[in-house]
């Protein structure tokens, strides 16, 4: 009856009538051989090989991906630099009033700016800021955008009607302004500014991951935990969360990109960090009114900036490629 | 069956309207090459039908897209040529291809739902066949359209160029895209699965549709498909696959009534024969699984699932023998004196290929009339199974109604029916007729609007959650979909423990054991329990589902569709679960599915739904037998069977099922009824006649009237459209 039995032998009522199915052991034993050989290679090494090869085959897809690989070089690159780049350059806060304004030389290769201070170890060690805020900001922003998700996607009806109108007045807000506004009200620190970013991209985070639940919502499986009595926030959190981590992790490298954006954005108009760190919206800022005499203080930030975001949103595409194959 | 008389090809040598020699086509994916068809020889002359049954994964589908030339692109043809009308299909360019398909060849899909693209008017869409294979302008092309739909007896065709796919049925568009198929005469026409998604009767039409086109239009028929029935009514001869061999070829009829390989025979042990019920006998069941793509097979493809297998069968390969001919009758006085020797044999394609009119894979097709079913009888009658107890579930006077916009559907209307211990009750109705509706207010998934759900005397609460945990336990679900039944990120034995801690309450040291004997009893191995659902076959999911169904021993589990999805060996490996389970623990099923046959097989009782009515109570056999319902009577004959003795009539349905918003006054069946009375049926409600004990229908004709009428005695009247 099984269709997974593999060795047939007839019931023992039909033994005479299939007398000769019995008379052949050397067959039974070969059929049994066979089978044992296949099942094997089957269902205990061959699926637990197969579960190994579908993550390897992620992970060497995404190895494979040039988008995902420039990407993940980029920003690896940043975090390293971010980590360690003292060790590498120049200080980056060390004053030298002889030197100011310099163009880049084999001394310094980006030039120094009007306090003399080098521009490439100021490249180089402004990641710093910008990658302790932009992850932490998302990551809030996952954590409470999954929560509203989850509630609004599970429960629908009313709660859903609800948490969705508040979430599109919260999306029709500019994103700049009213971080401004909070932040002139809680004053500017920069786990302030984390937790204003974190909660603007909140609303948008909720959007994806809600309409990914009500994907999950509808099918079996959930039914199933449901009439096995399970509570919501059981189901919400370990059946349905789960099932949804491909869409979450795409949603969150996007927000990731922008928050390192709206980051330095914020640290451009003076909401977050102040001098001498070498974050590169705040450089920028202060070094803009050398622009044409002195190009390379504000480009060299401008372009470190402009890298990280590419690099993030490269990885991005590379994943939302794969993942969606 | 106008076309059967036909010869099937003329004597002078027309090239064959497909030739397929010796193809061999090729997948790879991830790095690995996976052979799909090995070496598939076959011919379809000029006006033939020719019918490939396989179960999926034998590649079926991909020799109708070699035939196509649109083989995906991780797809090649190592070796063998494919000729449509003589053409060799590898040499066309690729602009030729675009003109070739459509005027030489045409494809009809499984689902005509993506066949058609949803954002173009009906007119425009088949004008486009036109406007682009014979240059027609466009007035011309939606005259030649419009045409086209008559043909395919669309009613309206004007109102329906003008309709964009959504606003059709599934059958109206089913009907468009065979339209456009067959819009520029092609030579040869492939039906893939042309009617799995639609409902019986629905299907009943289509096949109609397309056996009265075959009298009029000269193009051959290919039809790809698992349901042997549906090859019986429309085809000659039929090819069936295996592993990518194909393992027998013949003519219809001799295949369906004399199989001479062991494959052929066990797919049609393992569907239920029409009228079979599981107390009389049990579904031969092929035992293993079929082989993975790429996996190595040493001798006969099918020798690891054969019950008649011996030595020489993994060792050498046996070659398509012509039956019954030399290799036959040489192989039956093989048989006897073991082992054989393979050099014995006539060589490979003593009668080639097209000469004899048979073909079998097999070195012992002799002894296949004789192959042993390995499957005893698994049920015990009714009262065996402690089915005198009394109600175990009644529900009265149910009613749930939905909002679609303004307007209101009522999917169950004032339901109600009552279920005995150790019962099967089988809820059988097209889609749309209320049935899953009613099976999730029983275990509460969706609340009643009004009326009660009694389970062992006690009402229910309308809502699971508000249930206690011991009516949860008792009352559970087997879903349809496998692929969405399990949590794909749990193990298996996870979801089971999971189960069997909330259901059967089992203190901790016993939990083991209890997912054990679970898995045991639905025999799926213990290794299968460190995987994902990912890694099972759809037959180990719904293997894992039932055990979890049955964590908690309940008294009921209600079955939504449990092996539809299935491939019918399968299917018939799950039935049989159920049916041992059954016998075992003494529970009650709610059986939903729309397959008639399947619900006869394993139903005790018999309900049939229409238009979220129950309009016919009875045991399964008086259900199937008359008098019964004009609707179940409808219902019945648009089954096709495999039996050739009987020739059945069919009785064709008159238009659409009504909406469920507004559905008609009077008998509800009345707008389609073959038997209709008169106004009686229009304006009231029909009253509940009783057959025979515990057997009632709803309809204004009483039984003797009815009997009389469905038994011959009177000629069914004509139908006007």
């Amino acid at each position: 009856m099984g269709e997974e039995r593999s060795p047939l032998r007839p019931g023992p009522d039909l033994a005479e009538e299939a007398s000769w199915v019995d008379a052949d052991p050397e067959m039974l034993e070969l059929q049994a051989d066979a089978g044992r050989k296949s099942e094997e290679l089957h269902a205990d090494a061959a699926a637990a090989l197969e579960q190994k090869r579908q993550r390897r085959y992620l992970v060497r897809a995404l190895l494979r991906s040039p988008t995902f690989m420039t990407g993940l070089i980029i920003v690896l690159f940043w975090v390293f630099m971010a980590l360690f780049s003292t060790f590498i350059t120049q200080s980056p806060t060390d004053v030298d009033a002889m030197a100011s304004l310099q163009a880049p030389s084999a001394a310094h290769w980006f030039g120094t700016d009007d306090l003399g201070r080098d521009v490439l170890a100021r490249t180089m060690a402004g990641a710093r800021t910008v990658l302790v805020i932009a992850p932490l900001a998302t990551m809030l922003a996952l954590l409470w955008g999954g929560i509203i998700g989850l509630v609004s996607g599970f429960y629908r009806g009313l709660t859903d009607e609800i948490i969705m109108r508040l979430v599109d007045v919260l999306l029709a807000l500019p994103i700049i302004i009213t971080s401004i506004l909070i932040l002139s009200l809680l004053g500017k620190s920069v786990a302030i500014v984390i937790v204003v970013i974190g909660a603007l991209f909140t609303p948008v985070v909720s959007r994806t991951i809600r309409s990914a639940v009500i994907g999950e919502r509808e099918r079996e499986y959930v039914m199933a935990a449901r009439l096995r009595g399970e509570r919501s926030a059981f189901v919400m959190a370990r059946e349905i969360l789960p099932n949804i981590t491909q869409p979450i992790i795409v949603e969150g490298t996007i927000r990731l990109g922008y928050a390192v954006f709206t980051a330095a954005t914020l640290s451009f108009l003076g909401f977050g960090l102040v001098p001498p760190s070498p974050d590169w919206g705040l450089t920028i800022a202060t070094e803009r009114i050398f622009l044409q005499i002195a190009p390379w203080t504000v480009l060299f930030p401008a372009a470190a900036l402009a890298s990280l975001v590419v690099g993030v949103n490269l990885i991005t595409d590379g994943l939302s490629r794969v993942f969606s194959k | 069956m106008s076309a059967m008389e036909q010869p099937a090809s003329s004597p002078d040598a027309a090239p064959a309207a497909l030739d397929v020699r010796d193809l061999e086509v090729t997948f790879h994916r991830r790095g690995r090459d996976l052979p799909v068809l090995k070496g598939v020889t076959l011919r379809l002359e000029r006006g033939e039908a020719y019918g490939l049954v396989g179960e999926s994964g034998c590649g079926k589908t991909t020799l109708a897209m070699a035939a196509l030339r649109y083989l995906a692109a991780n797809g090649t043809v190592d070796a063998g040529k494919v000729l449509v009308d003589g053409q060799d299909v590898s040499t066309l360019s690729e602009a030729a291809v675009r003109r070739w398909r459509g005027k030489q060849i045409a494809m009809v899909y499984q689902d005509p739902a993506t066949a058609l693209s949803p954002a173009m008017r009906i007119g425009d869409q088949v004008a486009e066949v036109f406007r682009y294979h014979e240059g027609l302008d466009k007035k011309e092309a939606l005259e030649r359209a419009r045409e086209s739909l008559r043909r395919v007896a669309l009613p309206d065709p004007d109102a329906t160029l003008r309709r964009y796919p959504f606003e059709l049925s599934g059958g109206q568009q089913q009907r468009v895209v065979i339209a456009m198929a067959l819009a520029v005469n092609p030579s040869l026409l492939v039906l893939d699965e042309p009617t799995t998604g639609l409902d019986a009767t629905v299907e009943a039409e289509i096949l109609d549709l397309i056996e009265e086109l075959r009298g009029r239009i000269n193009a051959s028929i290919l039809l790809i498909t698992h349901n042997l029935g549906l090859v019986r009514r429309l085809c000659e001869r039929v090819g069936v696959l295996y592993a990518g061999r194909l393992v027998e070829e013949g003519p219809a009829r001799d295949i369906f009534t004399d199989p001479r390989h062991p494959y052929t025979m066990g797919l049609m042990r393992c569907v239920p024969r029409f009228g079979m019920n599981k107390t009389d006998a049990a579904l031969q069941t092929i035992p293993g699984t079929l082989p993975a793509l790429g996996e190595p097979l040493e001798g006969c493809v099918y020798s690891a699932r054969c019950p008649m297998a011996k030595p020489v069968c993994t060792r050498r390969e046996p070659d398509l023998y012509a039956w019954p001919g030399d290799a036959g009758a040489q192989g039956a006085a093989q048989a006897e004196s073991m082992p054989p020797d393979p050099a014995a044999y006539s060589p490979h394609h003593a009668n080639p290929v097209g000469e004899a009119a048979r073909h079998a894979r097999c070195y012992f097709s002799a002894a296949v009339s004789t192959m042993p079913a390995t499957t005893p009888v698994l049920a015990t009658s009714l009262e065996e199974r402690g089915g005198a107890e009394g109600a175990v579930l009644e529900i009265g006077a149910v009613s749930r109604s939905f909002k679609d916009g303004r307007r209101r559907l009522t999917a169950v209307h004032d339901l109600s029916l009552s279920l005995k211990r150790g019962e099967t009750f089988g809820l059988v109705g097209e889609s749309g007729s209320g049935k899953s509706t009613l099976a999730k207010c029983v275990t509460g998934l969706i609340a009643a609007d009004s009326g009660s759900v009694t389970f062992e005397g006690k009402l229910l609460r309308p809502t699971a959650g508000r249930r206690s945990q011991d009516a949860l336990r008792a009352i559970q679900m087997v879903f349809q979909n496998p692929d969405s039944t399990l949590n794909p990120a749990w193990s298996t034995r996870a979801i089971l423990t999971r189960s069997v801690r909330k259901l059967a309450g089992t203190r901790e040291g016993s939990v083991r054991a209890k997912v054990d004997k679970l898995s045991a009893d639905v025999r799926v191995e213990p290794r299968f329990l460190l995987q994902r659902p990912g890694d099972l076959s759809g037959g180990q999911k719904q293997r894992i589902a039932i055990a979890r169904a049955f964590a908690g021993d309940p008294t009921l589990v209600v079955c939504d569709e449990p092996a539809s999805a299935l491939d019918v060996s399968v299917q018939a490996s799950i039935l049989n679960l159920l049916v041992e389970l059954q016998t075992k623990e003494q529970v009650s099923y709610v059986f939903i599915s729309h397959d008639l046959a399947v619900v006869r097989y394993i139903s005790d009782r018999i309900g049939v739904m229409y238009l979220a009515e129950l309009i016919e109570v009875g045991s399964a056999e008086q259900v199937f037998n008359p008098p019964h319902h004009p609707y179940t009577e409808a219902l019945l004959s648009s089954i096709p069977k495999l039996d050739f003795d009987s020739e059945q009539q069919r009785i064709a349905l008159r238009g659409m099922m009504p909406s469920l918003s507004e559905p008609p006054s009077g008998c509800r069946f009345h707008t389609r009824c073959h038997r209709i009375l008169g106004e009686i049926c229009e304006t009231q409600e029909p009253p509940a006649q009783v057959a025979a004990d515990g057997h009632t229908y709803n309809c204004h004709i009483p039984p003797d009237e009815l009997l009389a009428l469905q038994t011959g005695e009177e000629p069914v009247a004509p139908i006007a459209e």
